[in-house]
């Protein structure tokens, strides 16, 4: 890897402007993902909490939380991460210019905040995770393909015969993204003046495709990209090698070839023929070797350096958003099993495990991140305070445990209670009954997500402190000694 | 005068998405297509406002520098 550090007589005018705009847009969108998703869980535990309005029920603010933390926290999360990482490692400025990168920045951020419009309006085509209607499907269309254009022109005129891994990554997440988001969209609209729309396909055909995109958004969005931050920015802070390149290398084609096989698995048990269901099943159990082969490079690199782990608070989230993609990557194969899925499936136990993937893996890598970016690109000494991004990352943790256990309980007992039949061959439990008894595990979840939120909002403190090149003040006075002994030697 | 090739094309196509989202707005048959398309307009207008004001701060810089 190439570093500004490094080489910086030979460095190239990197863009860094809008790598601090998604900087920027990562942080104010993490923050209003969460704040949603505490609202929701509040309306979970207590319906009345959506006053009565259309525009705040469930129905319209749950793909709202959905989409701003996968497509607005997160993929903000990806674009700093890739512009940053491709500049670094390619030696070359992005390319087609800083106009080009505004329209990708200014582009992406348009569309997050009409799609959250059209939600709260109550508009939608009702496909999980890819609910904005066909205009708002071809402006996405439009800013992804100029960002493509960049990402792969910069690859191009890069002065490093290699390409680093991590851009492999991205470079896999930008192109695959790109095919699902227009095969999953293909609709007719009623009228070029309706956002009225009707998707090309119907039935199980339409279920399939759309589970085709909805599990590669995790494949590709949610995994995919965030391996490349974890390849860049875990060597970074421990300042160490990778631990194996080679199993890098392997970790990449394997994950790539098998993610795309698994979607069926989120249709167990329907319409679909069992043959596709068993495909998809059995795909998904291959896919936990890859994952771990990724997990394992990522924690032995920190081989011989893991005493930075007290030190380097930041590096605790990248390390630990490892541990969690391998707690969930192992989940998943185990709920794709078909029987076990006769249980998992529509209870809360996929909320559980979704959650300790997008806030143990997604947040908290893109965390670690973020902290290693803002000193570097707003070009300060160091973390305002230490102490925050320590207290960040324990109560951060703590939400995710009561979130995820909670959540487990609560899932296995709603599938336990709706299977259970009495000796007269009747189901013993009415679905209202399931309702009431998950009320506490609701009220468990939303103290997780108001735990996790706590956490940001001290990241938010933090990270403007940082800029405005400020130091805590404790922590000066336990610095002070030192570099007072040093400076009198 | 001396333009950024980037800074031509960029604006040319969004004046195209503006001028697209007036004509949406002016037909639109739901208020979902009326706000995009309105919506459209202006963020095309203030992007290429803000690429004609980075231009010619560009050209300040350098009658300066």
């Amino acid at each position: 890897m190439a570093d500004a550090a490094i080489m910086p007589h030979s460095a190239p005018d990197y863009n860094e402007a809008v790598v601090r705009k998604f900087v920027i847009a990562t942080v104010f969108w993490a923050v209003v993902a969460f704040l949603v998703g505490v609202w929701l869980a509040t309306e979970l535990a207590w319906p009345q909490a959506n006053l009565g309005l259309s525009f705040v029920n469930f129905g319209r603010l749950r793909p709202v939380h959905t989409s701003a933390a996968i497509f607005a926290f997160g993929g903000s999360a990806l674009f700093a991460t890739s512009f940053y990482v491709v500049q670094r490692t390619c030696r070359a400025r992005l390319f087609g210019g800083e106009a080009l990168a505004d329209f990708v920045f200014w582009g992406y951020q348009f569309f997050i905040v009409m799609a959250a419009l059209s939600y709260v309006m109550g508009f939608s085509q009702s496909q999980e995770y890819a609910e904005p209607q066909w205009h708002l499907d071809l402006w996405l269309t439009v800013v992804w393909v100029a960002y493509a254009v960049i990402f792969v022109g910069t690859l191009m005129k890069r002065e490093e015969p290699h390409i680093y891994v991590a851009n492999w990554f991205y470079l896999a997440f930008i192109l695959t993204i790109a095919v699902l988001h227009i095969g999953n969209n293909l609709a007719l609209p009623i009228s070029m003046f309706s956002a009225q729309a009707y998707q090309v396909t119907s039935g199980v055909q339409n279920a399939m495709i759309q589970w085709w995109y909805g599990h590669n958004a995790v494949g590709f969005f949610l995994t995919a990209g965030f391996l490349g931050m974890m390849y860049y920015f875990i060597p970074k802070a421990a300042n160490r090698p990778v631990y194996s390149y080679r199993l890098s290398v392997v970790h990449f084609w394997s994950l790539i070839f098998m993610y795309i096989w698994a979607g069926p698995h989120h249709l167990h048990w329907t319409a679909l023929p069992d043959w596709t269901q068993t495909l998809g099943m059995a795909f998904s159990v291959m896919l936990w070797m890859p994952s771990w082969g990724g997990m394992i490079n990522g924690l032995m690199t920190l081989s011989g350096a893991w005493d930075k782990l007290r030190t380097e608070p930041s590096l605790r989230f990248s390390v630990t958003a490892v541990g969690f993609y391998g707690m969930s990557t192992f989940e998943g194969p185990v709920m794709s099993v078909r029987d076990v899925n006769a249980l998992s499936h529509y209870t809360d136990w996929t909320i559980g495990h979704v959650h300790s993937g997008a806030l143990g893996w997604v947040a908290f890598i893109s965390f670690g991140a973020v902290y290693y970016l803002v000193p570097v690109l707003w070009k300060r000494p160091g973390l305002y305070s230490m102490r925050l991004v320590s207290w960040h990352y324990w109560i951060a943790t703590l939400g995710i445990v009561f979130y995820i256990t909670s959540m487990w309980v609560a899932g296995i007992m709603q599938g336990l209670m709706w299977r259970a039949y009495d000796q007269f061959g009747f189901l013993q439990y009415s679905f209202a009954e399931s309702v009431i008894a998950l009320h506490p595990y609701y009220v468990i979840r939303l103290f997780g997500g108001l735990l996790f939120l706590i956490g940001a909002l001290l990241m938010v403190y933090n990270l403007i402190q940082t800029v405005r090149g400020k130091i805590s003040t404790s922590e000066q006075r336990i610095v002070m000694p030192a570099a007072v002994a040093v400076a009198g030697e | 005068m001396d333009i950024d090739p980037s800074d031509l094309i960029v604006g040319l196509m969004m004046a195209v998405f503006g001028l697209v989202g007036l004509i949406l707005a002016s037909g639109a048959m739901d208020n979902e297509m009326y706000v995009f398309g309105l919506s459209l307009f202006g963020f095309a207008c203030v992007f290429d406002f803000g690429l004609l004001r980075r231009h010619f701060d560009r050209m300040e810089a350098r009658r300066h520098g």
